[in-house]
């Protein structure tokens, strides 16, 4: 009788505390920059903004981590419900397109670091999913203005040798 | 044509001397010396914007260089001219001579001479002024190359000033030693 009260109370602050701790309906107002000129830059830089609206009230200091192909990050809270998340890459490693920056918080967070124990390639259904869109970075002309300045000045230099062996010939 | 005693050269053995000397006007020599002095200038700016030369302290360099690299390539050119003067009159002749008998078919006045006369004239004209167009555009163009090519490959790991130095006395050099050669 007793441990089945036990249980129920567990269960009940359970549920409670994953009620109340966890993002009901989450809504998401996201903004987001990345690098486009990679001539200047050794990284590219990825940072999303987003404000995070909950039907419940959730705690000050509700805590979120992110997912981005695979990589581990941590938003940083930098104000009311608002967080950042930000990452970089070698400009080589760095695709162009949608990368999908997966939100969890702590609880989703700590299920998938245990399902990752088992399963490397296992995935939590994330709390919301922000898409960040980078469409590419400039990393300079195709062809190197003194390789244009050889190639051009050799062709000419070529004209004009052939023209003059032609003369004299 | 010209008789026994007498020492002048004709009109047209001063023409045909002209023709095969080494001398330029000075006309065609203003055209050289401007040319190679604007040609040898080009490079400051490369030096200057791409190589990142000091431009305030390095005045002194520029100005020897480019005058050095002025007179070099002035030498080419001529010498180059030189070279295909013979060989461009020889290939125009033949078209010199149809055009300006006919020109001169209808002067009834003028002698046999000096329509040949004016035959010749035309025709060293015509093959001084291509040498002197053709020799500037190929030492431009070799000049221009070996500088590029030196400056960005050869000596890219040497200070821009060496860079600077080496590179254009280098290729004028070398134009004005190959422009030496018989062919």
């Amino acid at each position: 009788m007793a441990v089945k009260y036990i249980f129920a109370l567990i269960a009940a602050i359970l549920v409670t505390g994953t009620v109340g701790e966890s993002c009901q309906n989450p809504q998401v107002e996201a903004s987001s920059f990345t690098s486009l000129d990679a001539t200047v830059v050794t990284q590219i830089a990825y940072i999303t903004e987003f404000t995070l609206k909950c039907d419940n009230a959730v705690p000050e200091n509700y805590v979120l981590y992110a997912e981005v192909d695979g990589k581990p990050l941590s938003a940083a809270r930098i104000g009311e419900s608002k967080y950042q998340v930000s990452w970089a890459e070698e400009p080589a490693k760095a695709r162009s397109g949608v990368h999908e920056v997966r939100i969890l918080d702590e609880e989703g967070w700590a299920s998938l670091r245990r399902a990752r124990r088992n399963d490397p390639a296992a995935t939590i259904a994330p709390l919301l999913v922000i898409q960040l869109h980078h469409p590419g970075s400039y990393s300079g002309p195709w062809v190197n203005s003194e390789v244009l300045a050889t190639a051009i000045s050799v062709l000419v230099a070529y004209v004009a040798l052939r023209n003059k062996s032609k003369i004299l010939a | 044509m010209s008789g026994k005693g007498n020492k002048a050269f004709t009109k047209e053995e001063e023409l045909l001397l002209q023709d095969f000397s080494r001398n330029v006007s000075t006309k065609s020599s203003a055209l050289f010396y401007g040319n190679a002095f604007i040609v040898s200038a080009i490079p400051i700016w490369l030096f200057w914007r791409v190589h990142a030369l000091e431009v305030g302290t390095s005045l002194a360099w520029f100005a020897l260089v480019t005058s050095a690299s002025t007179w070099l390539l002035a030498l080419a050119y001529r010498n180059t001219k030189f070279q295909l003067k013979h060989r461009v009159a020889v290939r125009r002749e033949d078209a010199v001579a149809r055009e300006m008998s006919r020109k001169l078919a209808d002067d009834k006045k003028m002698s046999r001479k000096e329509k040949d006369e004016r035959i010749l004239w035309k025709k060293n004209e015509v093959a001084d002024y291509e040498a002197t167009t053709y020799s500037i555009f190929y030492n431009n163009a070799l000049f221009l190359t070996i500088v590029i090519l030196s400056s960005f490959y050869l000596l890219r790991t040497f200070t821009p000033t060496v860079n600077y130095i080496v590179s254009l006395t280098a290729a004028s050099g070398l134009l004005a030693l190959l422009s030496t050669g018989t062919k």
